[in-house]
């Protein structure tokens, strides 16, 4: 049997491995995409967990609308459709408010809601960034996504990062210096009047990325949440759509995928990643892969290193780094209702009528304190929250009413309700503890749904799914911490730092082995911008070299003489 | 009660397609509203899949339109058991996999495609814990028959002999050339003893096939079951042919490894490299006819698909029923669609997770490594009984089936290591009386019970996770299969060979311009064996002047110059 030998082997056809296989196959180079799951697209899914329903598992909305990744791979040939939301989200309170804040279609219904629950938030400034118009909000999106971090080691001032630079460029009246510092809450507490609103605000950056109190994240929050409003849409059909056309565009260039093919060891010599071993149970003959110019590992960093790689390879002290990366941030428990009736919260159907019916509802959204409250149970007490109404918010998502591809016509799927809980790794029940917990916490969240919204009790609910955490590691091999984003999004592992500063240009202490996993710079979300930001990298290193297709981010610095050197990461001792 | 057939259960088309806005600023490009393209295959099944690879790799601009989310059809691997397990909801194993031409032609198997075939083919449990087992190997067939009784045994391997080459020869190849007129059939079948025997089994019923083959009720239950199980009436003449080639497949049945929609990714990576289009959620709502030739197909969400040719993968009541108007269906065509009989039975599944691989206790551990297990028969009337009631539209008194477990032979189904996935499936009116809702828990806990009897593990260890998919959930899965049928329509002798799905459409050709079929309902037939799209596929080059890059494989070829030119 003749040697696999390919130019370039990507472990995981998740969102990134696939999207990384998509440009360097557009390259020209040959590529082997090894998916250990029977379809690829990793939290692209979109699972009919009961025939003709379908439930978003993970990604759910289209983050990714201004990323460079669709023009350049003209993501359209391969069947890339949207469907447009009139309505993107809207909050409902335990006492009984219930407001359709609309979206960037419809402005018009957040301004209808502002005037009735808090005119003194119409026109201030929390709200200017949503007037921000599509040139602005993309420069300002690709300057903090879908831009490489700068060489390991280089100094810049805060105020010159390229999201101050376009933030100071448009928004120069906004700008202050301590900006750069603050929370999201500092920013939110400073321009927003409407507790609710505050929630909302927060609530969904926590749920993009970068939660409200984390120090110094104020623009990647609200940067999280503006990807969410971006395109204020998802793929026709849902993420998988998506996934599929970044797939069909691999293989019509000529990549290999392969499903069913776990990788068990990425095989280092002379510490250089030559190519990978498959698992003996692998749907393939040869269980030896060979990549003569690069491996890029789609799976987390800490499977990449520690299983992958193996601690044979690499020493003490930057394995101890790897293992202290911070789990904390977007371990979901993953809930799927499908009902007849969509939720009228607190029976104001006129609120809600189906054509502008809010695709997201944040509640309860009464007092930051609640969701101060889940985060404490989830992160200080490292347990799941506390099953009453002030320690949950949720995030309860619909899109049939925009799309009925998701389910028969009669029916409606809430999918997905996120709750967020500790990383399965830090439970102190241990791993398996939010497991035993499932039937529990789903009842709370039930009752909860039920006093928001008084129909959702009895034979409304037809049926319930659950993924949690414990589970989305299972089904996810790469989705570590069953965490959609992987690594927390704290200015410790962001940007330069994320997931350690030298690794951060996607590089890693094994020559010819590079990053492609959330865990890496911007994170989740599904936007291509970890294959993106590393398609800079491997031109750089000679492994790529793309057409006229492709333009580089215009903040891109590349490495070569600086202050800190020739910009290669440290090397790890023992890896050579 | 009679089940209710034709086209009563079909709902008028959906075109739902969600409020949503018109994005005011331009955020992405996507597939355009109006396209064109050379040909354009409605329904990415296992035929539609197929006849698009051939057809994009003749240098036709080929696009495939799939309602669903994932493309397939039949040839699906969904996590239906969620989270973490996965199941092949319809074909979980291929009958045609030594014969089927595309396998060969596209050389799937050097390509990633591997299917498990393993010598344990088919077990059947009895009630006293006796047991028989159908191996690929014939004499590990004979010495379990033998079991039972010596003359069994030595007549099945003589049997054997026959229809092997009956199947080899005539049945299989058949397959993949159009159907022949039944004058020239029997003149030309007439012409060898092959072709007699094949005349000659065909006047029989299934019963009588067996009867006359077999002594021990026993085996005859068993051979009779894996005769008809999908889709022969086990009392009707004129498809006795048939038997030969389902006994004989019943002991070549082989396991997509890795599920079986890996064979449907296999092909759509063709259709890709080939320059060719897939594309998903893209429920066709209408066929475009210009002048009595079809020029087009639209889509549920307004876009427009201009092609040459347009094939048809979807059964004649939707095709010319649902998506043509009725001024654009010719008479013979609307008659079809009129009176189209639908499968005379569908399926029921329980599907399964397990800690541990099911062990059935009986007189043989082979029974385990069985692709397949049947069980709930002792004898020929227990199997009468059980196809009787399904045709009748009732549920079963004494309860049957049979069971697999599918990571016995393909363990990246289950996403925890070691735990196992399984199904149990019977045979099933589409609208019992009294409805799914309640029945089908009940059915449920009753074929489960039975299994449990023969697999004590499941009572004592435990199903971790359980699911059950109905004759109802089989069609809102996938909707071509009305009322459940998976084959897209019933097998009987007015609706098979040159009859499938009408005498007037000729190799895939139907008798509106442009528009070809190229699914189950046409000939010859279900059951992912390969047939209709290749068949198709072959009139569009013709028609289009494609290059016609692939030749017939010699068994092929031999057949069509013996009965067919």
């Amino acid at each position: 049997m003749p040697d696999e030998r390919y130019d370039v082997v990507v472990i995981g056809g998740g969102h990134n491995g696939s999207t990384i296989a998509a440009y360097l196959a557009k390259c020209g180079l040959s590529v082997c995409v090894l998916e250990s799951r029977p379809e690829c697209g990793g939290g692209q899914e979109n699972t009919e967990v009961r025939p003709g329903f379908r439930i978003d598992p993970h990604a759910t909305y289209l983050y990714g609308g201004a990323a460079p990744g669709f023009e350049q791979l003209e993501l359209w040939k391969y069947g890339m459709r949207m469907v447009y939301y009139s309505s993107m989200a809207g909050l409902a309170t335990l006492d009984g408010v219930a407001a359709n804040l609309g979206g960037r279609w419809r402005p018009d219904l957040g301004d209808e809601a502002m005037r009735r629950y808090s005119p003194a938030d119409l026109d201030g400034p929390g709200r200017v960034i949503d007037q921000l118009g599509e040139q602005a909000s993309r420069e300002l999106l690709r300057a903090l996504f879908w831009t490489p971090p700068h060489p390991v080691g280089m100094e810049v001032d805060p105020v010159d990062m390229p999201w101050w630079q376009v933030f100071r460029k448009y928004l120069p009246h906004l700008f202050f210096d301590e900006l750069t510092e603050m929370s999201y809450v500092d920013f939110l507490d400073n321009f927003v009047h409407w507790d609710p609103l505050k929630v909302v605000a927060g609530f969904g950056a926590w749920y993009c990325g970068a939660h409200p109190d984390w120090e110094g994240m104020m623009l990647q929050s609200l940067g999280g949440t503006m990807l969410y409003t971006y395109a204020s849409g998802a793929p026709r059909g849902g993420m998988h759509t998506y996934a599929h056309a970044i797939i069909r565009c691999a293989i019509a260039h000529g990549a290999r995928v392969m499903t069913n093919a776990p990788v068990e060891e990425i095989i280092v010599t002379n510490g250089r990643a030559v190519g990978v071993r498959l698992s003996d149970e692998a749907a393939f003959p040869e269980k030896t892969i060979w990549a003569d110019k690069a491996v890029i590992s789609g799976v987390d960093v800490k499977q990449t290193f520690a299983k992958l790689v193996g601690r044979r390879h690499l020493d003490p002290s930057f394995l101890q780094r790897i293992d202290d990366i911070s789990l904390k941030g977007g371990s979901l428990f993953v809930m799927s209702v499908i009902c007849r009736e969509l939720p009228r919260y607190h029976g104001r159907e006129e609120f809600f009528p189906e054509e502008v019916y809010p695709s997201c509802v944040i509640a309860p959204a009464d007092s930051f304190d609640f969701f101060r409250e889940q985060t404490r149970d989830a992160y200080s007490h490292r347990r799941s929250p506390a099953l009453s109404p002030e320690h949950l918010t949720m995030m309860i998502c619909t899109h049939d009413p925009y799309d009925s591809t998701r389910c028969p016509e009669g029916y409606h799927v809430l999918s997905p309700i996120y709750l967020e809980m500790p990383p399965p790794q830090y439970d102190v029940s241990g791993p398996e503890g939010v497991n035993h917990q499932k039937e529990e916490i789903t009842r709370a969240a039930l009752e909860l749904l039920g006093r928001l919204a008084p129909n959702m009790v009895g034979e409304n609910i037809v049926d319930v799914f659950v993924n949690t955490p414990y589970d989305s590691e299972f089904r996810n091999a790469g989705m570590v911490g069953g965490n959609w984003y992987a690594i927390r999004h704290s200015a410790d592992q962001w940007f330069s730092n994320r997931p350690l500063p030298e690794l951060s240009r996607y590089r890693t202490p094994v020559d010819g082995l590079y990053l492609c996993n959330q865990t890496s710079h911007p994170g989740g979300l599904c936007l291509m911008a970890v294959p993106y930001n590393l398609m800079h990298i491997l031109i750089d290193d000679g492994v790529a070299e793309p057409g006229n297709w492709w333009y580089p981010s215009p903040f891109y610095v590349p490495d070569g003489p600086s202050p800190s050197g020739n910009g290669r990461p440290l090397v790890a001792e023992g890896s050579r | 009660m009679i089940a209710p057939r034709g086209t009563a259960g079909l709902q008028p088309p959906s075109v739902r397609n969600g409020h949503g806005v018109h994005a005011s600023e331009h955020i992405l490009d996507e597939f355009p509203m109006t396209s064109t393209y050379d040909v354009a295959v409605i329904g990415a099944g296992p035929n539609g899949l197929m006849a698009a690879a051939y057809l994009a790799r003749a240098g036709l601009n080929t696009v495939v339109v799939e309602r669903r989310q994932e493309i397939g059809g039949g040839l699906s691997t969904e996590e239906c058991l969620f989270p973490g397990y996965y199941t092949n909801p319809h074909a979980f194993y291929h009958m045609m996999v030594d014969y089927m031409p595309v396998l060969r032609d596209f050389d799937l198997t050097g390509h990633g495609l591997y299917f498990v075939k393993p010598n344990a083919q088919c077990g059947a449990l009895f009630s006293d814990g006796s047991s028989l087992l159908l191996c690929n190997q014939i004499e590990d067939t004979k010495d379990s028959i033998a079991k039972f009784s010596q003359a069994d045994a030595l007549g099945f391997g003589r049997i054997m002999r026959t229809w092997r080459k009956l199947v080899a020869e005539v049945v299989a190849p058949g397959t993949y050339v159009p159907a022949l007129s039944p004058l020239d059939m029997i003149e030309r079948f007439e012409a060898t003893s092959m072709g007699r025997e094949v005349l000659r089994l065909s006047e029989m019923s299934p019963v009588e096939i067996v009867e006359e083959v077999f002594g021990d009720d026993r085996v005859r239950a068993l051979m009779l079951y894996v005769a008809c199980m999908w889709g022969l009436d086990p009392h009707e003449s004129g498809l006795g042919f048939m038997v030969p080639l389902m006994i004989d497949r019943a002991m070549n049945k082989a396991q997509c490894y890795g599920g079986s929609h890996k064979l449907a990714g296999s092909l759509s990576r063709e259709i890709l490299r080939a320059g060719g289009t897939v594309i998903d959620n893209a429920e066709v709502v209408r066929i475009l006819v210009e002048g009595g030739r079809a020029r087009g197909v639209e889509l549920f969400d307004g876009r427009v698909i201009e092609a040459r040719a347009v094939l048809s993968s979807l059964p004649p009541p939707l095709t010319f029923g649902r998506l043509m108007d009725a001024g654009e269906v010719p008479g013979e065509m609307a008659e079809v669609a009129e009176s189209w009989d639908w499968d005379k039975w569908s399926f029921f599944t329980v599907s399964a997770v397990t800690e541990v691989a099911p062990h059935y206790e009986c007189d043989d551990p082979w029974v385990d490594d069985a692709l397949m297990v049947v069980m709930g028969f002792d004898s020929t009337n227990d199997v009468l009984a059980h196809f009787a009631a399904a045709i009748n539209g009732e549920l079963p008194e004494r309860v049957g089936g049979h069971a697999t477990v599918e990571t016995r032979y393909d363990p990246t189904l289950a996403r925890v290591p070691g735990h196992q996935v399984s199904f149990f499936q019977t045979h099933a009116p589409y609208a019992p009386e009294g409805g799914w809702d309640s029945q089908a828990p009940e059915l449920a806990n009753r074929l489960c019970g039975l299994w449990a009897r023969h697999c004590p593990s499941l009572a004592t260890q435990g199903i971790v996770m359980r699911s059950i998919e109905t004759p109802v959930d089989i069609e809102r899965r996938v909707s071509s299969m009305v009322r459940g049928s998976i084959k897209h329509g019933d097998y009987h002798p007015l609706q098979m060979g040159v009859f499938r799905p009408h005498d007037s459409c000729t190799a895939g050709r139907s008798p509106v311009g442009g528009l070809y079929l190229c699914g189950a309902s046409s000939y010859p037939g279900g059951l992912v064996i390969g047939g209709p799209g290749y068949i198709a596929a072959a009139s569009v080059v013709e028609d289009l002047d494609g290059d016609r890059w692939w030749e017939l494989p010699a068994y092929v070829k031999r057949y069509a110059e013996q009965y067919a030119t």
